[in-house]
């Protein structure tokens, strides 16, 4: 057979070095190309990883028995010799910044299994690439500071699990730096500030969002990405499978940043109700992250009969000093109708019920009225700046509610008593561990608005003093000032103050999760037979239809009742079939059809998991059920 | 009076507290042989039967004689304890003891409770738990002057060598005096009604399976204990989790609020028919041809996931405007987070609702008859108010519907969004309760009920702790009695176990149901059911699935027909009834001589048409004694 000349350039020789020229035939194959050329360059070095990409045809030559002649090679063939296993700069949920080797020929679902076994993500199919957004030159300052973690030392394993080492992956323990950077992506980050909140607001929209989607089925060079380029790593289907939060401390902890920033950039809608929770549960966050030692696995329970004993002491004390000290004095009134004025009376607390004296000589005696808390709501009136502490009860009775303001002289004894009557609210009395720390949260909940309000002076610059502007998306910064929004979030924080950390993260989730928008991702299309624009909304067990006028859902399909679904790549254009006879087509206006087709196919594999299965990704069924005919 | 019985708590200290050493004495000895305790058993078991065999009306009301003997148990012990300061007391006064000594705000609430038409005895019995004084603060004063650290030393001068356990055991004893309990009333459907100890600590769950053992009902997951609130016209069903004692405490002293045992298909209908909830935009006939994979798919969908979905509800409700006569149309949301509405003039974004309601403090109820009692533009009303409210306030939230159909759908949401997951369990152990039963009924028709001894015994156990057990000299006798009830599960549930052998072929079914056509289908459904699409891709005519998966799918279906089985012997269990109430067929004669043997104790005056309640509580100091000598009459016959 005749040899002719094939030039292939290497890239380990340089970017200004000329193509290697090889003599070859056409029944030579690719594995024998490699072996010449390798000869040729004279480096002695491991080359396993290297392969031949072929510029015009965009693709990888893998099948190293093939020859040159099934590929289709010809002289004027332009190959690059190069690693597959390439530096990226991938973007984290939490926005930070990673620099790892990722696999550059693999179709990107491999890609993103590749990163997620180094990342210790369980459950990578939920997850993929997507382009980032262009950021615009002129926020300099951001680029400049931005820290990048790199990961590019981890030696590449094949093991589909790797092995664990003080809870985390053994690679990551090998170094304090490496150890760090677990850290990083398991422990939540700190509420961003506000500045990068409205930084990011401009960058980002629901809509164009999905638009960026890698393709999974093609790999990262086919689809423009090059060496050392920037791609954001993010959740993308959102049926969210098997979370356990003993192995899934990364997972959990970029969860819960990209349902945060989803929040904080209002991609999904909440009420105002849901948004101070969200609040509160950051505050909460980010506070326990800060001050619970990460990786302390829960020491083994304190032996049982001390920890009753204990619970046993701080009871009886509480109870016995109930009846004595424990109780500050304090002023209050009964609210009646109009009357503003407030009469001072000697207080009690007791178990869950305040009781008052017209005076402390009297308190041996029996009080004018006691009553209990339990089940009340008690909401808080302050103004630090004007020396205001009122705490408003209202108690429920038989007959309705009482209403009842205690007016407490100072902060001190205004976080006593609020954490009291909170306690007593829920049913617990002084006695209950929780008291002191519900005394210090109040206490720091006084200290921000104090911060914020007063901005001279120095406030101290503690961690306690978080901005609450940081909690909430933007829209609330304008509706309300500082000081109101503090005593909103408060108030969400009672009722989250005891969570743990992991469990305060799984709440935020399940708030998350709740909403009813969760999970949605939307696309604008046109329907077969309809002559404007609609969105379609691609959920993780239905489809919804849109009307862009008016914002209502006009039309609800699950995928459960779907029969069969075909696509017109020509047209761009997707025809679906459901039981009882319902068809649909629609083709897209925005994205490419392959992005709609894969959600919809995605979600479809999503729900074929089953926990017996689980260990072995089905990959084929993935790319069928998402890749088109194009694919395989 | 109630600085009074402060005081006389104070000086009842010193005797408390000797009690409370002498107890962990006792206690400490008990450990040392354990066989103290197990040999009472047997003997009060025996006499148990025997009283249940010579009287015929005792097994018609065994549960109330059980009661009364733990009632007695405890009051003996409660009256030893402090003396006859406290029944001289009772006797001078006529001042119910416990319901005074209830301290105040929620006790309050407690006592009026117990003079109500359905618990005659509770007061005497939570105060019995509480040892005079608030059940919370009761063990704990008496305490202070040797605080618990010093209560260490104490022991330790007393028994040189203290063991762990042995304090261990003592706080459960103290924490167990602390409890507690009610006897409630519960009105059957065909009007009668039973009478039943419920401590704090049991839930609803627990009660349902004592009202089982004691009905003999078929034990279907639909059977709900309903309260009624008579006041306002309202009902609600009690959620399985939920603790009885609480809810209860709330009513008023007069009240004519009941407890009823009833069945109840909303209860589980958004298990059963979740289509009517998630998919309630969809029209009504396409709802009823749903397949039965498709339910169990949206309730996996909803109720399995890390978060449990709440229909997204919106309708155009009437609400009673606060304190005004009129009702007002408004466009309302149910979310997870609570009730919103749309204000006029703004759009339907989440930004833009404003929250009418959250659940934290607010429960559900149906309203009925508001049309005439309210105006309202339906009969078709719901109710959201704090559990503490009993008459009418601004603070109730009424909502009107146009059609049962809305208002069940909503009702059902916000309990959905209030309870979560916890509907889900409740739902599943009580089918589980169901099959079990069921199948134990058959087994063992005879025996009244094995599919519930263990929460038995652990709702009697408290009252025997109460009782004070190791005590006084008139203690063994009654305590005896306080112990009743526990020993004859534990013998029915051995029962059981053998004869399953016997019936081998049976027994399969119910399980097969539970297992198979459980949780793997809805996932196995899934692949199959969307033609593994891979044929899709092709373009074309992908015949819809059935490959080797589609076997898969047939097979739950396959495993279906046997529930029919099981329902089978789900029918059966009402022939046992019968038979099943061997001791009970009640000669109508004897009834009457039980009432007469028992004149002023609860069981009767709760009977039949409660009587005024007011009598009862006022005499509460006679009742005491009264209850007393009934109890002793009773045993000398």
């Amino acid at each position: 057979m005749a040899a002719w000349d094939l030039s292939v350039t290497v890239e380990d020789l340089g970017p200004d070095a000329p193509p290697v020229t090889l003599s070859v035939a056409s029944d030579l194959h690719v594995g024998g190309v490699i072996l010449k050329l390798v000869e040729k360059t004279q480096i002695q070095r491991d080359w396993s990883d290297h392969a031949l990409w072929w510029e015009q045809k965009q693709c990888w030559l893998l099948r190293t028995a093939w020859t040159l002649e099934k590929y289709g090679i010809h002289a004027d063939a332009r190959l690059l010799f190069m690693p597959q296993h390439k530096p990226l700069k991938l973007g984290l949920p939490n926005g930070k910044t990673l620099r790892l080797l990722v696999c550059f020929s693999n179709p990107v679902f491999q890609t993103v299994m590749g990163i997620c076994r180094q990342l210790n993500i369980r459950h990578p199919e939920e997850l993929s690439l997507l382009r980032p957004v262009e950021e615009k030159k002129k926020k300099k300052d951001k680029d400049s500071t931005e820290e990048i973690y790199d990961l590019t030392e981890v030696p590449l394993s094949s093991a589909s699990r790797p092995s664990l080492y003080n809870g985390m992956p053994a690679h990551f323990a090998d170094s304090p730096q490496m150890e760090a950077i677990y850290k990083m992506l398991s422990v939540t980050q700190p509420p961003p500030a506000l500045r990068y909140i409205l930084f990011v607001s401009e960058l980002d929209c629901k809509i164009s969002f999905p638009l960026r989607w890698l393709d999974s089925s093609r790999c990262l060079m086919q689809q423009g990405i090059q060496d050392s380029d920037r791609v954001w790593l993010r959740f993308k289907y959102f049926s969210l499978y098997d979370i356990e939060p003993k192995y899934d401390a990364v997972r959990l902890s970029q969860l819960y940043e990209q349902a945060r920033w989803a929040i904080l950039l209002e991609d999904i809608d909440c009420t105002e109700e849901e948004m101070m929770l969200f609040g509160a549960l950051q505050y909460h966050i980010s506070k326990v992250s800060q001050s619970e030692p990460q990786m302390l696995s829960s020491s083994a329970a304190m032996d049982d009969l001390e920890s009753a004993l204990q619970s046993l002491e701080v009871k009886l004390d509480g109870e016995s000093s109930s009846a004595s000290e424990m109780l500050p004095c304090d002023c209050f009134r009964p609210k009646r109708l109009t009357l503003k004025g407030y009469k001072q009376y000697w207080f009690k607390f007791q178990d869950t019920s305040i009781c008052y004296f017209k005076s402390k000589e009297e308190s041996i005696g029996e009080p004018i009225q006691q009553i209990n808390l339990k089940g009340c709501e008690v909401a808080p009136d302050v103004n630090v700046a004007a020396q205001k502490f009122l705490i408003r009860l209202l108690i429920p009775a038989s007959e309705g509610m009482n209403e009842v303001y205690l007016r407490c002289e100072n902060e001190q004894q205004y976080a006593q008593w609020m954490a009291a009557c909170r306690l007593g609210s829920k049913g617990k009395s002084l006695a209950d561990s929780s008291y002191q720390s519900e005394i210090e949260s109040i206490g720091s909940f006084l200290a921000m608005q104090k911060t914020s309000s007063g901005s001279h002076g120095n406030s101290p610059a503690s961690d306690e003093s978080i901005n609450t502007h940081s909690l909430v998306s933007p829209r609330y910064h304008k509706k309300y000032k500082p000081k109101q929004l503090t005593p909103r979030i408060l108030d969400a924080y009672q009722n989250v103050a005891q969570l743990s950390l992991t469990d305060a993260v799984m709440r935020f989730l399940q708030i998350w999760q709740a909403l009813p928008d969760f999970g949605l991702s939307y696309f604008v299309v046109r329907f077969k037979g309809s002559r404007k624009d609609e969105v379609l909304g691609i959920a993780p067990n239905r489809l919804i239809r849109i009307d862009l006028g008016v914002g209502d859902v006009v039309k609800t399909w699950r995928y459960n009742n779907m029969k069969q679904w075909n696509v017109n790549w020509d047209i761009r254009q997707m025809a679906i079939e459901f039981e009882g006879n319902v068809n649909i087509a629609f083709s897209c206006v925005t994205a490419d059809c392959k992005i709609v087709h894969e959600f919809i196919g995605g979600y479809i594999f999503m729900s074929t998991r089953s926990r017996e299965k689980s260990d072995t990704l089905n990959q084929e069924l993935f790319h069928k059920l998402t890749g088109g005919h194009e694919a395989l | 009076m109630e600085s009074e019985d402060t005081q006389c708590l104070m000086d009842d200290i010193d005797a408390m507290f000797t009690d409370l050493l002498g107890e962990m004495d006792l206690l400490t000895q008990s450990l040392d042989q354990p066989t103290v305790v197990p040999e009472p058993l047997p003997s009060t078991t025996e006499m148990n039967y025997s009283i249940g065999f010579t009287d015929l009306n005792e097994s018609l009301h065994e549960l109330e004689d059980h009661d009364l003997d733990a009632l007695m148990a405890d009051l003996v012990a409660d009256i030893n304890a402090t003396e006859e300061k406290l029944t001289a007391q009772m006797k001078d006064q006529k001042v119910p003891p416990p319901p005074s000594s209830d301290l105040p705000a929620p006790p309050k609430g407690l006592s009026t409770y117990s003079a109500s038409s359905i618990a005659s005895p509770t007061s005497p019995a939570s105060s019995t738990g509480s040892n005079v004084s608030t059940p919370a603060s009761s063990s704990a004063s008496p305490l202070p002057p040797p605080p618990p650290q010093s209560a260490k030393p104490t022991m330790e001068e007393i028994e040189a060598q203290m063991k762990a356990d042995k304090i261990k055991l003592a706080l459960e004893k103290l924490k167990e005096a602390k409890v507690k309990k009610l006897v409630v009333k519960v009105l059957l459907t065909d009007g009668s009604s039973k009478t039943l100890m419920v401590d704090e600590r049991q839930n609803v769950r627990e009660v349902l399976d004592n009202l089982f053992e004691k009905t003999h009902c078929d034990c279907n997951v639909d059977w709900s204990l309903c309260e009624t609130n008579y006041e306002l016209n309202l009902e609600r069903i009690f959620e399985d989790h939920e603790n009885l004692v609480e809810p209860l405490l709330a009513w008023t002293r007069d009240t004519e609020n009941k407890v009823l045992f009833q069945e109840r298909t909303e209860k589980n209908d958004m298990f059963r028919n979740p289509q009517n909830f998630y998919l309630w935009k969809k029209d009504k006939k396409a709802l009823k041809e749903i397949k039965d994979r498709d339910k169990e798919l949206l309730v996996q969908e909803n109720f399995c996931g890390t978060s449990v979905i709440v229909p997204d509800l919106e309708a155009v409700l009437y609400l009673k405007e606060d304190g005004k006569k009129s009702w007002k149309q408004r466009l309302f949301q149910l979310r997870a987070s609570g009730i919103y509405y749309v204000p006029k003039g703004k759009t339907k974004s989440s930004r833009d609702l404003v929250c009418f309601v959250q659940f934290d403090n607010m429960n559900v109820y149906y309203g009925k008859d508001f049309k005439t009692r309210y105006k309202a533009p339906t009969d078709f009303c719901f109710v959201l108010k704090h559990p503490q409210i009993q008459k009418d306030s601004q603070y109730i939230k009424y909502l009107c519907c146009d059609d049962a159909w809305t208002m069940n759908l909503w009702v059902t949401g916000i309990r959905i969004a209030k309870y979560g997951a916890s509907l889900y369990e409740n739902f599943k152990a009580a089918e589980k309760a169901a099959v079990s039963s069921v199948w134990t009924n058959r087994s063992t028709p005879s025996s009244s009920s094995s599919s519930t001894p263990s929460p038995t015994i652990k709702a009697k156990s408290p009252s025997q702790a109460n009782g004070h057990a190791p005590k006084p000299q008139p203690g063994p006798v009654s305590q005896d009695f306080g112990n009743v009830p526990p020993p004859p599960p534990p013998m029915a549930n051995i029962l059981p176990p053998p004869r399953p052998d016997a019936f081998l072929p049976p027994a399969p079914p119910p399980l097969a149901r539970k297992n198979s056509a459980k949780p793997p289908p809805p996932q196995r459904h899934l692949p199959t059911n969307f033609p593994p699409p891979p044929p899709a891709m092709d373009n074309l005519p992908p015949p819809p699935p059935p490959p080797p998966m589609d076997d898969a799918l047939e097979a739950p279906p396959d495993f279906l027909p046997p529930p029919p089985p099981a329902a089978g012997f789900g029918s059966l269990p009402p022939p046992p009834p019968p038979s099943n109430s061997f001791p009970p067929p009640p000669p109508p004669g004897s009834f009457g001589s039980m009432g007469q043997s028992l004149p002023p104790p609860p069981p009767d005056p709760g009977f039949l048409p409660p009587p005024p309640p007011q009598p009862v509580f006022t005499g509460g100091g006679d009742f005491m004694s009264e209850l007393m000598l009934a109890m002793n009459k009773k045993r000398s016959t």
